[in-house]
């Protein structure tokens, strides 16, 4: 994606392919965007990189995430982002192994930056299954 | 010691956070117990210190029972350990 309006429409673009596929109800994502008017912005784990969620509830049918590049930086309350990564968790369990590969990951900027830099789908897919260890 | 990292729900963010401080122990060759949990709870978990965001650290001030650790990028292993070594200088 080269750019989109706000983080509203980044976040709900990027859960889309959890919509379709029916990991998710369509309250999911207006929990996620309350969360963060209400939380604030610390789901920007670190730079340009944020991990939008909400709490296990009925709206999640199955643990699962997706992932969404923007070109364009968007502003999540001042802070830029270009990569998300949206976060279904169906209960307090099921994602953990996830996770816990996720913020391995997400400890060397490097790997955000060449996410960023991935010009392509599979690049950025085949860089992910290289680099995140599902544990 | 131990460690409480706290996020909105506390099941996301935090155990990132949680995960985040873990290595970062491990690297310092520190040791204490991190235990991750939501902001509704953290304001009476017994702990000695609770790492979050800026905002939830104003949220917890005045309710919380231990020394408040602001956090701005959860994943950001470098300001973890800054602030671990800050808490274990004054412990």
């Amino acid at each position: 994606m080269e750019a989109v309006d706000d983080y509203q429409a980044a976040i709900t673009l990027a859960a889309k392919p959890l919509l379709e596929e029916g990991f998710i109800e369509a309250a999911y994502i207006e929990a996620m965007l309350d969360a963060l008017e209400a939380y604030g912005s610390y789901i920007v784990l670190t730079d340009y990189f944020a991990l939008p969620h909400a709490r296990p509830s009925k709206a999640v049918k199955q643990t699962g995430l997706s992932l969404l590049l923007v070109r364009e930086a968007v502003d999540v309350k001042t802070k830029p982002v270009h990569v998300f990564i949206v976060l279904a968790a169906k209960d307090d369990q099921a994602h953990i192994q996830v996770l816990g590969g996720l913020a391995e990951f997400l400890m060397e900027p490097q790997n955000i930056q060449d996410i960023i830099a991935a010009s392509t789908r599979d690049g950025v897919y085949t860089l992910l299954k290289e680099r995140w260890t599902l544990t | 010691m131990k460690i409480l990292a706290v996020c909105g729900f506390g099941v996301g963010s935090s155990l990132i956070l949680k995960m985040t401080i873990t290595k970062a122990l491990k690297e310092l060759g520190l040791d204490a117990e991190v235990v991750n949990t939501d902001i509704t709870d953290a304001k009476s978990y017994r702990a000695d210190a609770i790492f979050t965001s800026p905002q939830f650290v104003s949220d917890l001030q005045g309710s919380a029972k231990a020394t408040l650790y602001p956090i701005h990028k959860y994943s950001d292993k470098e300001e973890v350990k800054q602030q671990l070594k800050t808490l274990f200088n004054q412990n």
